[in-house]
């Protein structure tokens, strides 16, 4: 039998401020209990080292503004590239599955960085994702974020892949950051029903969080057929967590882990660092490595305090059942929405830096094509922490994109590399993995290798 | 005067040393079954070349006793009492098939999650008088952040059954792990009685020789241990084989490179590797039995080749045996060996060079091969095998986990220097081994008596570990098992800490005698967390590592070549 991969990267240099949620101490209970448990020693588990990400890892889902070397610290490089290690370890068989225990997180950061989201500069799963797609040529891949924070970035990454299948369960948006992740959030015009929410009351518990695993996202993972599930593991839906407000145990989600089997999970949010943390990471890699998990609890675990309320059972069951049919219903949904006039879909969008303090526009067009899902052109302003304001166009050609898509995309960054229209014109081209950075009033253009 | 002795698994080397002069040299095949008998007599042997008016001012063994021990099932029956709250299933600790578990856990902060059962310790005790064990280890998860349950434990058992012998793990070693824990201490307590046994036998004789000699136990870090601190320790004593001849490669080559140390014994190679001159430790502590422990040990690895491993041509494929005939050819043996293969292809005309060709021609013959083609082959196998696991070391090395943005950006790289050959067989491998390596070898004449000369003037170490938890005035130190209240500690910043681990430092030194040692100790750990609850701080907690790390006693000048 394959050994469970484990990656252990706490971080003990890096914060984002002394006493902000994301400094040296989050991950050090959690050393602590998983060093005493002696379960590096396991037979079962497999320790792996970190190693740094390149910027061609990172240029192939961010488009960072102005450069790479702007928001992103080491810190970023190494959490990002022990992702690639696990990935990596994976696809050439040394593992059965594999668990990053990593920060800082990602699963805020968006395509466009002007700074930093949620804790988050970079999307570590997503950067794994392109990782996997261009060197191992995987299809299909499933995310499930079981973050309690709704995870905007993976699913705006994502929004119009129907080769993503993104599902979040979180605490509603109307209670908690970054305030989305609303049932109605169900992909862009050409990959609808691929992003399924499935927002939460506060205070749920292991009963309706495992509701929405059993009734909902197993089915999915049935049907959609992915070629790699990957768990976006935030820990922050326990009961201890003090940023947000759900019951969730660490049986929960060790019993989570082992009904999904992902097979790679990788650490996100979670901040009760004394309470829960310790707990819930024994438990995830308890479950991943197939070991007996029964004896793990919470020092102040008792069981007659989860019970679930029926008026929220009642509630979940009507998500679940919404969201179900949405799903299956997909395609009808695509080909509804191919007919629509106009070559391109446009969306207009703000978004907020709640870290940095950053308010984002955006205008976002999708090219509406009848052979694939379409190539994006986001326009991006922003006036950044330093005080700098940005005017970038990003054009994004997806790995499944068509011949026809991406000839028209490289011929519109050609045009735009020589109008003066913007600060920056960068071209992301996710097939022949070239990542082009254009200054057009420098006449200036950087590869980023 | 200096004296090392190191009981290998077939022979037993001694040294006499003098200045810069080893003066006399002992080999005398071990006698597994008395392995003290053997130690002594080539005490003698070395003993009786010191002249009238010269003394020996220190001896250095390294012996096999606790490893053979517990290899042949010899270890005392002993309960193994677990106390190991939640987490893993209790099926993960399958150490002893007399393992107890008792209820109770405390967290990593030390503080009580759920108390002891004090009936159960009781009928526990009772039990174990009716099942005649006479000794007991116990192990608490956490207990080195909160000894109070396995000293309640040591106390409730004593009451009932007051002949019980019991260790606590919290005395043995202090580290996280509580199953490397567990194992050191049931392991620790199974051969406790035969060492304190050994240790008396040694001190008996040489008192009857009127010697005044401090005497050393060599360790697995290659640090030795003074006779009487390894009464507490005797676990601390395996593996010294391997530490004495990477100790010895040290001393013959007294510098600060990048060295490959490769010890060519009869049937096996054992590669280790000295970093900047400091020997490099296995990360995960010794494994024993099978389970890994909290003994620092040098990072071994061993490979079934050596001098004397046999050729063979068999079922159309020419081999290298694992198990010995006897010597090789040359040196009178019946058999081919690998020896012989490089003696006569290199022509090094080691011992009688026809008896290497006569031999080798006959396996020749029935391979249908010229004789130098055999040869060829045996050396590229035996080189390829070397060098492919040396390669796999400095992998493993470079590959070591880390948990700070700094060691990942600043990655480890190994860049060999020399490969130093241990050994009387090195001379003739070795040399090819280091041109495949791209590196110079490296051979001293006394490269076969290195081991015993390793622990002739391996000084000795000391680690001390400090766990500080300001917010609940904590103090945990290992060795010694001291897990304290301190109340001084809550302005404490990490110059303090490391400051009291200083202190702790020299203070156990001077008990053991490191005088010498002491102001060339290393910090080899500094972590500092601040503990926010809220947004403010509430406490610090500090984990420093301070030691006197492996390399050779002062009055050590070198030795000529």
């Amino acid at each position: 039998m394959k050994p469970t991969g484990l990656l252990f990267f706490p971080a003990f240099d890096w914060a984002i401020s002394p006493t902000h949620p994301e400094r040296e101490e989050r991950l050090l209970y959690t050393r602590d209990q998983l060093f005493e448990e002696g379960i590096m020693d396991l037979p079962g588990i497999k320790e792996y080292k970190p190693r740094l990400a390149e910027p061609i890892d990172i240029a192939a889902v961010h488009f960072s503004v102005p450069d790479l070397d702007a928001h992103l610290l080491e810190a970023h490089f190494v959490a990002a590239g022990s992702t690639l290690v696990i990935a990596d370890a994976f696809m050439k068989g040394e593992i059965k599955n594999g668990f990053a225990i990593i920060r800082p997180p990602g699963h805020h950061a968006m395509s466009v960085t002007h700074g930093n989201r949620g804790f988050c500069n970079i999307n570590n799963e997503a950067i794994m994702i392109e990782y996997l797609r261009y060197h191992y040529g995987l299809k299909k891949i499933a995310v499930i974020d079981t973050d309690v924070h709704h995870g905007d970035g993976t699913q705006e990454i994502y929004w119009d892949d129907p080769d993503v299948l993104y599902i979040s369960f979180h605490q509603d948006g109307r209670t908690l950051y970054p305030g989305s992740g609303f049932v109605d959030e169900a992909g862009g015009p050409l990959a609808y029903g691929t992003t399924i929410n499935v927002p939460l009351m506060p205070k749920t518990t292991d009963e309706g969080i495992h509701y929405v695993i059993d009734n909902l996202v197993l089915p999915l993972l049935e049907e959609f057929k992915p070629d790699l599930v990957i768990n976006s593991a935030g820990q922050d839906n326990h009961y201890t967590d003090p940023l947000a407000d759900m019951r969730f145990t660490a049986q929960g989600y060790a019993t989570l882990n082992h009904k999904l089997a992902p097979d790679i999970a990788v650490l996100e949010g979670g901040y009760s660092v004394e309470t829960a943390l310790p707990y819930i990471n024994m438990g995830i890699i308890m479950a991943m490595a197939g070991l007996d998990y029964s004896n793990l609890r919470e020092p102040d675990y008792a069981r007659e305090n989860f019970k679930e309320s029926p008026r929220n059972l009642e509630l979940i069951k009507r998500i679940v059942e919404v969201q179900l049919d949405r799903f299956r219903t997909r395609q009808e949904e695509i080909e509804k929405n191919r007919r629509s006039k106009g070559e391109f879909f446009s969306e207009y969008r703000r978004i907020f830096y709640d870290t940095d303090y950053i308010h984002e526009e955006q205008q976002v067009r999708l090219r509406n094509c009848p052979h694939c899902c379409g190539f994006r052109m986001i326009e991006s302003s922003a006036q950044q922490r330093n005080g700098k304001y940005y005017r970038v166009m990003c054009i994004s050609v997806p790995i499944n994109c068509c011949p026809a898509c991406r000839e028209q995309a490289i011929s519109h960054y050609q045009d735009l590399t020589r109008s003066s229209r913007y600060d920056y014109v960068y071209l992301q081209d996710r097939i022949e993995r070239q990542y082009r950075v254009c200054q057009p009033d420098l006449e200036r253009e950087d590869i980023i290798k | 005067m200096l004296i090392g002795i190191d009981v290998g698994g077939t022979f037993t080397d001694g040294v006499l040393f003098n200045g810069r002069d080893i003066v006399k040299t002992i080999k005398q095949p071990t006698d597994n079954d008395n392995l003290q008998r053997v130690i002594l007599d080539v005490l003698d042997d070395l003993l009786a070349a010191v002249p009238a008016q010269a003394s020996v001012e220190r001896i250095v063994l390294s012996t096999t006793l606790v490893t053979n021990l517990l290899a042949t099932g010899r270890g005392e029956r002993t309960a193994l009492i677990l106390i190991p709250g939640y987490g893993l299933p209790h099926s993960a600790y399958h150490l002893s098939p007399d393992t107890f578990f008792l209820r109770g856990a405390i967290d990593f902060r030390g503080r009580e999650i759920e108390a002891l059962a004090k009936d159960e310790v009781i009928s526990l005790a009772k039990h174990l008088i009716q099942l005649g064990i006479k000794r007991a280890a116990v192990a608490g998860k956490f207990s080195n952040r909160n000894r109070s349950h396995e000293d309640q434990v040591a106390h409730l058992l004593k009451q009932e059954y007051p002949d019980l012998e019991v260790t606590l793990s919290c005395d043995i070693s202090n580290r996280l792990n509580f199953p490397r824990r567990a194992a050191t201490t049931y392991f620790t307590a199974m051969v406790s009685p035969e060492w304190q046994h050994f240790v008396n036998e040694v001190e008996k004789a040489l008192q009857q020789k009127g010697l005044k000699a401090e005497v050393h136990i060599l360790k697995a870090d290659g640090g030795t241990l003074p006779l009487p601190v390894s009464r507490k320790y005797p676990c601390e004593t395996i593996f010294s084989g391997p530490a004495a001849s990477t100790m010895g490669a040290l001393a013959l080559t007294m510098d600060q490179q990048n060295s490959l140390v490769i010890d060519v014994g009869g049937t096996t190679s054992d590669l280790a590797l000295l970093v900047e001159g400091v020997p490099l430790h296995a990360s995960k502590g010794a494994r024993l039995m099978g389970q890994y422990t909290h003994v620092d040990a040098v990072s071994v690895r061993s490979i079934a080749i050596g001098g004397d491993s046999p050729l063979t041509f068999a079922e159309g494929e020419l081999k290298i045996l694992p198990e010995r005939h006897g010597p090789a050819a040359c040196f009178g043996g019946e058999t081919a060996t690998v020896t012989d293969a490089f003696n006569y292809r290199l022509a090094l005309n080691q011992g009688d060079i026809n008896r290497s060709r006569e031999y080798l021609q006959q396996i020749a013959d029935l391979a249908n091969m010229k004789l130098e083609d055999l040869c060829d082959s045996i050396i590229t196998q035996v080189v390829t095998t070397l060098t492919e696991t040396t390669r796999e070391m400095f992998k493993e090395w470079e590959n070591e986990p880390a948990y700070k943005v700094w060691e990942i950006v600043h990655r480890r790289h190994f860049t060999l220097d020399r490969v130093v050959g241990i050994g009387a067989a090195a001379y003739c491998i070795i040399p090819r081994v280091a041109e495949s390596l791209g590196v110079q070898p490296f051979i001293h004449r006394y490269s076969d008596v290195a081991n015993a000369l390793g622990a002739a003037v391996a000084r000795p170490t000391l680690s001390v570990y400090l766990h500080l938890d300001t917010e609940r005035s904590t103090c945990a130190i290992e060795p010694g098992g001291v897990v304290e209240k301190r109340s001084d500690i809550s302005k404490f910043q990490l110059e303090d800490a490391r400051k009291l681990a200083v202190d702790y430092l020299y203070a156990m030194g001077k008990a053991r005698g490191m005088d010498d040692y002491l102001d060339d100790y290393k910090v080899f750990l500094e972590e500092q967390f601040n503990m926010i609850r809220g947004w403010s701080r509430t406490g610090r907690i500090f984990d420093v590592g301070v030691q006197i790390a492996p390399g050779l006693i002062q009055a050590y000048q070198g030795v000529e070549q």
